[in-house]
């Protein structure tokens, strides 16, 4: 029974840690070709409820936003906001943070 | 009459390579010293994106840091400008003693004293007559009236000292590789003739205008028309732009890791950078001081590069 509460009480911390951790999107974005634009995109992201921080790696053009506890961003909302900023979201993935 | 034709064949081709293909035409410039680095603390970069000079000073847009940073020509930190009003600092200009800043996330262009002291702002954001939508750069002429890379709006825009609207080149929303048309404009500069210089940034050229508004001429690879590359003359996103004192063009090129120099008319003279295997995005705003030194913000190591004419 003490083994199961204790069990219980680490899976919901386990999962508290990580909700509140929020989640990592790379988002794959054709023609992210200088700051310019990457902080154009960042300016539309930024403005986002629940975007916490937006990052850019150009040599591979991705961008690298950070969604706060709680928040989802689904693709077809990224995919409009990249849209907006003058470019095409190519792919995405996300991974818990 | 077939040789003929060849030979007029063979020879338009020649000039035409010799045209697009151009060769330096200077002693090469020596890198003297880089100073930064990434971080907050002063004297540190998060991505410079901008660099003009005084008569003794060189300012940074220490963009992801939000403020400007003023150094003396040997990279020693001096001061750092108001953050608080800053959004996202671009290219910069030194002009009738002030600092124009192109804030592309406000969408305005702040202006401080040279000592940092706010002054005002111009502009608001939007699509209309005197807004802008991301301003990359900023130039400035004699009577005051303010010349804005409108980026998102694909136009550059002459505004009065108070903002008013007064002309524009360049349409919003329309990019176009034609004359006159823009592919997001990143920088402009003004020649002591009132020229008007632009970098195209995705059209990967230079187009000038003359004083009366006018289309002059471009250039960036064959035809200036949207065809990039790494041989001298050409360019691969074109992201910053000044005058040097003999009245030459400086043009960064963001993609191919230099800095490109080339008479009014756009005819190549010189080109120096870091050594690099591939784009590293190490030269992405230029300035040159009265003696001709060169200063590079280098958007990819966080520096400032420092070079000279050769000898």
């Amino acid at each position: 029974m003490k083994k199961s509460m204790l069990l219980t009480v680490i899976s919901l911390f386990w999962s508290a840690t990580l909700f509140a951790a929020g989640t990592q999107y790379n988002l794959r974005v054709d023609g992210l070709a200088c700051p310019f634009c990457a902080y154009g995109i960042e300016k539309k992201l930024i403005n986002t409820e629940g975007v916490e921080s937006v990052m850019f790696d150009l040599e591979n053009g991705l961008v690298i936003v950070k969604a706060k506890e709680g928040v989802t961003l689904t693709e077809s909302m990224l995919k409009q906001l990249i849209n907006d900023a003058g470019f095409t979201l190519r792919s995405m993935s996300e991974q818990p943070l | 009459m077939k040789i003929q034709s060849l030979f007029i064949i063979a020879t338009t081709l020649l000039l035409t390579s010799c045209a697009w293909f151009p060769s330096v035409k200077e002693p090469p410039y020596q890198l003297v010293k880089t100073w930064g680095g990434k971080g907050e603390a002063t004297g540190q970069f998060n991505e410079p994106t901008g660099v003009a000079v005084s008569k003794s000073e060189v300012f940074v847009s220490d963009s992801r840091n939000g403020r400007i940073q003023v150094f003396d020509f040997d990279g020693n930190f001096q001061r750092v400008s108001d953050g608080g009003q800053l959004g996202r600092p671009m290219n910069l200009t030194v002009a009738n003693d002030e600092l124009y800043v192109a804030d592309y996330f406000n969408d305005v262009i702040q202006i401080y004293t040279l000592q940092g002291q706010f002054l005002h702002a111009i502009g608001k954001p939007g699509a209309g007559p005197g807004e802008l939508n991301a301003p990359g750069g900023v130039a400035v002429a004699k009577n005051g009236d303010l010349f804005v890379a409108d980026f998102y709006n694909q136009r550059v825009q002459q505004l009065d000292a108070n903002g008013a609207f007064i002309r524009q080149w360049g349409t919003p929303g329309e990019t176009g590789v034609w004359a006159g048309e823009f592919n997001y404009p990143t920088d402009v500069a003004l020649s002591n003739d009132g020229a008007l210089y632009v970098t195209d940034g995705y059209n990967d050229r230079v187009q000038s205008f003359s004083p009366n508004g006018d289309f002059s001429h471009k250039w960036g690879g064959p035809l200036a028309m949207n065809i990039f590359g790494s041989f001298n003359g050409w360019f691969a996103t074109v992201t910053g732009i000044t005058i040097g004192p003999q009245g030459n063009v400086f043009v960064a090129d963001f993609y191919n890791d230099r800095v490109q120099k080339f008479r009014p008319d756009g005819e190549f003279l010189n080109t120096f950078g870091l050594p690099t295997q591939g784009p590293t995005h190490t030269a992405i705003a230029v300035a040159v001081a009265d003696d001709g030194t060169v200063f590079v913000a280098d958007y990819a190591n966080h520096h400032i590069q420092k070079w000279r004419p050769g000898e």
